[in-house]
């Protein structure tokens, strides 16, 4: 949780709906073809309930915000570029939205997904 | 041929390339082409930028890509169209970088699939790659965004269909395609609201557009190291940009602005003044042509003739550049110039107290200075001025005074800019501040203009910072009594120390420091000094701290005899 304070009250802002935003982020980045769940179990459940933070993982430490993201990479596009410009899109959207800044953006590549063979 | 009329001109025919089939060794010669054109339009895609987004510039990232595409290449001697397209795919991937450079070697990848095992590009298969490049391009996200890149390649491959069923032939295709391309990219805005809002077309889509249209200028034998130097609108003509460019010989510069009779055949126009002269320019608005030119001083009067056999006059001047460039080259030592910066980069603006901190921080990579300091604060309007200008977005500013801070600050409401205040109090401040900033240089683009700040604001506690002036008055402040008349000692803003003289204050203030615990001592002088009592009192720091490493420089500040750096 996150707090804004001010004379005229206090603004706290939750790990879901940062997650909301790195996951819609993650999504409209090239290269990116799905995202996905850090483990099983919770792969099951939230594929159930249509979670918008399903494979986003946010932590808040005091003022120190980290995001976790795990997805699905375009078989023949180079990695590290899409990984990268995941953490640059991720991060640019969730601090202007937030106005405070992103301490970590970690991308994990859990898979490929091959449309075409070469 | 005239270039301009070349560019005009379909294809029909016309240029000898066109009997040659598209093998591998022409496709290569038009790749590289096509990453010459967007080289040289590299920052004009730059500036085209929306998101400021630290993965660089689109205009670099896609010139990397296509470099590595063409250095795979540059020594295949392959005449295979299939197996050389296949190279410049693996050259794309991996030298692929940031978004529109892994959408750019997407397009490559299914260009260069389709090419699979055939010898040469017709125009059947030219049709097929591209409409294959842009599925392949299309499959590498989940939610493509309109008004991108992928649209523009998009509308490449819908022409190139339609235009199938014209002609066979693959480089009337690809002319037709690039005008596809074209027009595709100045509807982007229609399709994306940020363009729009920001009032430019997508960087992207650009870029594929240069790459393109610079194969097809390959292809009519334009010229591919110059920008276009179109007719621009009046108010976009800069007469003082063509100021630098006089050569021996050209000694007055014209200036008409006409109507002329009958509609102005440009390239005919232009063709003809090149006879007369030199930096011709031509601008145009509401049917009125302005034209600029460098002629010899016994010919100042023949562009003037010439344009009246065409049209009337409105207005002409003529003025005399020798005259004017020497007072240039008088007011030149004088003027203190800054770093140039690129669109993208991050601007530091500093507010200086005398011309030779301002020298300092020029010599620093500092892009802009606004004068002012102690008793002579910049208005906020002077130092929003001195960044408007400045072709980036990201802007440090430095004010290097207590007082000015509050300045800097407003600053920052009245401009769409990013702008960043490192609040240093001084200008050793100040300068340890650009210190830091310099060490991130090399790489601006992968680190967010937060953390240099951040960076940034720590050094400022890296280094102590002594004043020394004269008392204006009585006063007793911070527990020590002085007497108006008497020099005074500040360290970090705070007086410690009033002296009957310049010496004593100055030792006595390095003694308060403790610069024997430091490594440097700087000091700026001021205009009340001269360079006798500098010289003086340098010889006794000297003295009393042997181990220091000791750095005179004149600041030029007024009021303040000393502005001292202990590092």
């Amino acid at each position: 949780m996150n707090n804004d304070n001010s004379q005229l009250g206090r603004v706290s802002i939750s790990p879901r709906a940062i997650a909301t935003i790195a996951y819609h982020a993650a999504r409209q980045s090239y290269g990116v073809v799905g995202l996905t769940s850090k483990n099983l179990m919770e792969g099951i459940t939230q594929v159930i309930v249509k979670d918008p933070t399903y494979g986003i993982d946010v932590k808040c430490d005091g003022e120190k915000i980290s995001i976790d993201i795990y997805v699905i990479i375009e078989y023949g596009t180079r990695i590290t570029s899409v990984a990268s410009s995941v953490t640059n899109t991720v991060r640019f959207h969730v601090e202007k939205a937030l106005g405070m800044p992103v301490e970590q953006v970690n991308v994990h590549v859990r898979g490929l997904r091959v449309s075409d063979m070469d | 041929m005239d270039p301009e009329e070349i560019e005009k001109k379909p294809l029909d025919q016309l240029y000898p390339m066109q009997k040659y089939p598209i093998d591998g060794q022409v496709f290569k010669s038009l790749v590289e082409a096509g990453l010459t054109w967007l080289r040289t339009n590299q920052q004009a895609v730059n500036i085209l930028n929306v998101f400021p987004v630290p993965d660089g510039d689109t205009g670099t990232n896609m010139v990397l890509t296509m470099q590595a595409a063409c250095d795979e290449i540059s020594n295949s001697a392959e005449h295979n169209i299939g197996k050389l397209t296949h190279l410049i795919a693996h050259g794309a991937l991996m030298g692929a970088r940031g978004n529109s450079g892994v959408i750019l070697s997407q397009l490559w990848r299914g260009f260069a699939r389709a090419l699979d095992n055939y010898e040469v590009l017709d125009g059947q298969l030219l049709v097929k790659a591209l409409h294959q490049g842009r599925n392949t391009a299309y499959k590498g996200v989940v939610r493509p965004v309109e008004g991108t890149i992928l649209t523009v390649a998009k509308d490449i491959d819908a022409e190139a269909e339609r235009s199938f069923a014209d002609t066979q032939d693959p480089y009337i295709i690809l002319e037709r395609a690039v005008i596809a391309a074209d027009e595709s990219v100045i509807k982007t805005p229609e399709l994306l609201a940020v363009l729009k809002d920001a009032g430019v077309v997508d960087a992207g889509g650009k870029g594929l557009y240069f790459i393109l249209d610079g194969m097809m200028r390959y292809v009519k034998g334009l010229p591919l190291d110059v920008n276009l130097t179109a007719v621009q609108p009046l108010s976009a003509m800069k007469l003082e940009n063509a100021f630098d460019s006089i050569e021996p010989g050209q000694d007055f510069e014209v200036v008409v602005d006409f109507h002329p009779h009958e509609e102005l055949n440009i390239p005919q126009f232009y063709e003809d003044l090149q006879h007369i002269g030199t930096s011709i320019q031509l601008g145009e608005g509401d049917g009125i042509y302005r034209m600029h030119i460098h002629v010899p001083s016994d010919q100042e009067n023949v562009p003037l003739q010439y344009i009246k056999s065409l049209g009337v006059v409105y207005k002409a001047s003529f003025e005399n550049l020798r005259v004017q460039m020497e007072q240039v080259e008088h007011d030149r030592g004088s003027l203190i110039q800054c770093k140039p910066i690129e669109p993208g980069q991050i601007a530091i603006v500093a507010v200086a107290p005398g011309p030779g901190i301002a020298r300092v921080f020029a010599s620093l990579d500092v892009s802009a200075i606004v004068e002012g300091g102690q008793t002579m604060n910049p208005s906020t309007q002077e130092i929003l001025n001195a960044f408007e200008n400045l072709p980036t977005d990201r802007i440090f500013i430095l004010p290097n005074n207590k007082n000015i801070i509050l300045a800097a600050q407003a600053a920052t409401e009245l401009t769409v800019k990013h702008i960043t205040v490192i609040p240093s109090l001084s200008v050793p401040q100040g300068i340890a501040a650009i210190f830091r900033f310099s060490n991130f240089i090399s790489d601006t683009v992968s680190v967010i203009p937060k953390e240099i700040a951040k960076e940034m604001i720590e050094s400022l506690n890296d280094v102590e910072t002594g004043e020394i002036t004269t008392a204006t008055r009585d006063v007793e402040m911070d527990g020590v009594n002085v007497k108006k008349g008497q020099i005074i000692s500040l360290l970090n803003g705070k007086l410690v120390l009033a002296s009957k003289n310049l010496k004593a204050a100055t030792l006595g203030l390095l003694r308060k420091a403790h610069a024997d615990h430091f490594e440097k001592i700087t000091l700026f002088y001021g205009v009340n000094v001269s360079h006798l009592e500098v010289d003086a009192i340098v010889n006794s720091i000297h003295k009393k701290f042997p181990k220091q490493e000791i750095e005179v420089l004149e600041g030029g500040q007024p009021h303040y005899q000393f502005i001292i750096s202990i590092e």
